[in-house]
């Protein structure tokens, strides 16, 4: 039984990075140096507002960073971003979630 | 910029990075009893490792007994750094070989535990930090190429996660 749900830094990188459309529209953003929404826009086949909602969760999620400058917002990787999925995935990620799942049952038999 | 741009750019990146491993549950028992099974020698070893000469004393010393790797014997060499009763255990996690690479590499890092309570349950907290990358991470390296393609599986990852 899980008491509380919180959620953490990787269920928002993976929820944003689940969107197929979303994850494009992060990849475009990676291989460019930075970008506008009108650019991600041009030959995308999404309408203009649907990438900025993208843009946004993106953002939320701490995989993109935006900066202002005159009318333009351009859009940067965060390159610290995918850091939750790098941990998750690295030895001592996984070493330590199964140790978690591991503390959990044992808790469950001594304390029911 | 193209693929191989981005790969410099992670990797350039990364030799800035000290890494961390943070888990962060919640549990519902209460502080005590979690405490106890992370500071008593036959609790650890049920769902950790099984420790050699560890108490929850400042400055004492303990060992895990690990797979091997290479020229590292697969001891992980730890210290008993900090002890607040119910609240914070912290200690040091040392292992590895400079020889290796990914699995068995050099470490020189510390494992923190600590305990909040939240109403009558507990969130535990682990910090394994002090991962020198690109050199403790054999992952992060190998990920600036693999980048698009793990991105690429992160959707079928997530839909099994919820």
């Amino acid at each position: 039984m899980k008491a509380m749900l919180q959620v953490a830094p990787l269920d928002v990188v993976m929820r944003s990075l689940a969107d197929p459309t979303r994850r494009a529209v992060f990849e475009r953003i990676a291989l460019s140096d930075e970008t506008t929404v009108a650019e991600l826009t041009e030959g995308s086949g999404v309408t203009q507002s649907a990438i900025s909602q993208h843009l946004r969760s993106l953002k939320e999620a701490g995989l993109v960073v935006d900066r202002a400058q005159g009318r333009n917002v351009y859009y940067r990787v965060e390159q610290k971003g995918l850091a939750p999925l790098v941990d998750w995935m690295s030895h001592y990620g996984v070493f330590w979630r199964k140790r978690f799942t591991k503390l959990r049952s044992l808790l469950k038999e001594i304390d029911p | 910029m193209n693929d191989a741009n981005l790969k410099t750019r992670v990797e350039t990146d990364a030799q800035q990075i000290t890494q961390q491993i943070v888990v962060d549950e919640v549990f519902p028992h209460a502080p005590q009893t979690i405490w106890r099974t992370l500071t008593t020698g036959d609790l650890i070893g049920r769902w950790l490792m099984e420790p050699t000469g560890f108490e929850p004393v400042e400055g004492k010393r303990f060992t895990f007994q690990t797979k091997p790797a290479g020229a590292w014997d697969g001891v992980i060499h730890c210290q008993v750094l900090e002890v607040i009763a119910n609240e914070r255990l912290a200690y040091s996690w040392k292992s590895g070989d400079e020889k290796n690479v990914g699995y068995g590499s050099r470490l020189d890092t510390v494992v923190t535990w600590t305990l909040t309570k939240v109403g009558s349950a507990t969130r535990l907290r682990l910090v394994h930090s002090g991962f020198v990358t690109p050199k403790n991470d054999s992952a992060f390296d190998s990920m600036g190429g693999a980048w698009p393609k793990v991105v690429q599986s992160i959707g079928s990852l997530a839909g099994e996660s919820h």
